[in-house]
């Protein structure tokens, strides 16, 4: 249970790094995610799935974290980008540059979207599952990924024109 | 109602590419319509989602990203306290023994007592059980009624004591047999198992008049004497739910979890594992 736990923290930093928009307040909302985890570990039913339990903690302590200080837009932070930069040869520069593009296109979308994409690009959430977990029709969580998309295209476009 | 869009508008709808109007007229049929809803992941399912592999390929470096010490020792690590403990005890059974020999007795004691004092302090959160403490004597060590090296020892207003009930538990009870201790209460061991170091290890709970405890006792290798390993007091459980490993203390199932080597013993193999320790 603890081995599957720390299993999933990495895709736990992932899930959270896209909701919060970089790595720093990604950990921040990874650490009180565990903790409420550790806490509450007798609320979490054998039989269901320990990764959605835990994404549903993860995104409603980001949702608190927003109610509580108004969210900011943070984008990439300076230790990403230096990781980013360190990585080896074996990516192109050209690679890097859209790598960067995507994760700084994600971040400028609206949290609502982030946290579809979250789920269901990366996570890879059906639908309807997505629909469960956010406690929402699944037309409209079709709709929001759809925006989501085109938001995604049009940030793209408009970055690669201002280069 | 379903057959109102075509595919290709479905699939644009999915894609991103349909404008705000269709988007919104696709969306409210699809709530409305289980059927179109249906249609519309099964079009996604068979649908090749560039989008997603792009955003994916542009997050999937966090999860190769070492994960900071910090978050993985809130799994590993829960019950602070109750690490920092068993590291203060770990280092005090690292510590060289007293010189043996003649005379040497005197000195035991004389040593033994600064470091049981401390321990009971470190070991404040320590499991209650009726009044007494149960904690681990450091290895090296031999207690002032003459308490074998690294064993179990009750401490209580009267000072330190073998709860030989509790050994006895160990040294014989099958898995899933309630043991009466006498003033003790009752005890069970939930699990045996041998760890890295091919020790017979035996993970059990004790049920007192303060509550539930849950320890865990491996066998020393030139004794067979049991030594405590972890300790963590059974938070009571807040509704019915149950938990696949059972409820005991997290600190418990996190060191049976950071030893165990081995499937769990039971049966005819447990009972030769026991004779043979």
């Amino acid at each position: 249970m603890r081995q599957e736990l720390v299993a999933l923290i990495p895709r736990l930093r992932r899930f959270a790094r896209v909701l919060t928009g970089n790595l720093a307040d990604a950990d921040d909302v990874v650490q009180a995610s565990l903790e409420k985890a550790m806490v509450n570990l007798d609320q979490w039913q054998s039989g269901t799935r320990l990764d959605s339990w835990l994404f549903t903690i993860a995104r409603n302590t980001w949702i608190d974290d927003r109610r509580r200080a108004s969210n900011r837009m943070v984008h990439d932070d300076v230790a990403e980008l230096a990781d980013l930069a360190g990585e080896d040869g074996v990516m192109l520069a050209e690679q890097q540059a859209t790598v960067r593009e995507v994760r700084a296109a994600v971040d400028q979308l609206g949290p609502e979207q982030r946290e579809i994409v979250a789920l269901v690009m990366l996570e890879e959430y059906s639908y309807r599952e997505a629909a469960q977990a956010l406690n929402l029709p699944i037309g409209t969580v079709m709709s929001r990924l759809s925006r989501a998309k085109a938001a995604l295209g049009r940030i793209m476009v408009h970055q690669g024109e201002s280069e | 109602m379903s057959a109102a869009f075509t595919d290709a508008q479905l699939i644009a709808f999915l894609e991103g590419k349909v404008d705000e109007k269709l988007g919104e007229a696709i969306e409210a049929a699809i709530n409305l319509d289980p059927a179109l809803a249906q249609r519309v992941e099964t079009l996604a399912d068979e649908a090749d989602d560039a989008a997603a592999q792009m955003v994916r390929a542009a997050f999937d470096r966090v999860l190769t990203d070492p994960v900071p010490d910090h978050l993985a020792a809130i799994i590993t690590a829960q019950s602070k306290a109750e690490v920092i403990d068993f590291a203060v005890e770990r280092s005090q059974r690292m510590a060289p023994p007293p010189a043996s020999g003649a005379g040497s007795s005197e000195r035991k004691v004389s040593w033994h007592w600064p470091q049981l004092t401390a321990m009971a302090a470190s070991l404040a959160i320590g499991v209650l059980i009726g009044g007494f403490v149960v904690y681990g004597a450091p290895r090296g060590d031999i207690g002032a009624n003459g308490v074998a090296d690294g064993a179990l020892v009750l401490a209580s207003a009267q000072g330190p004591a073998t709860p030989t009930a509790i050994a006895a538990m160990l040294d014989t009870a099958p898995s899933g047999t309630q043991v009466n201790l006498g003033t003790l209460g009752s005890g069970e061991v939930v699990l045996t198992f041998r760890n890295y170091e091919g020790q017979l290890c035996r993970q059990f709970s004790l049920e007192g008049a303060g509550g539930t405890s849950d320890a865990l006792a491996c066998a020393g290798d030139e004794d067979g004497a049991w030594q405590l390993e972890a300790l963590g007091r059974r938070v009571p459980q807040a509704g019915e739910m149950q938990l696949a490993g059972g409820n005991a203390a997290v600190s418990v199932i996190a060191a049976v979890d950071a030893m165990i080597d081995s499937d769990p013993l039971v049966g005819a193999g447990e009972a030769a594992a026991l004779k043979h320790e």
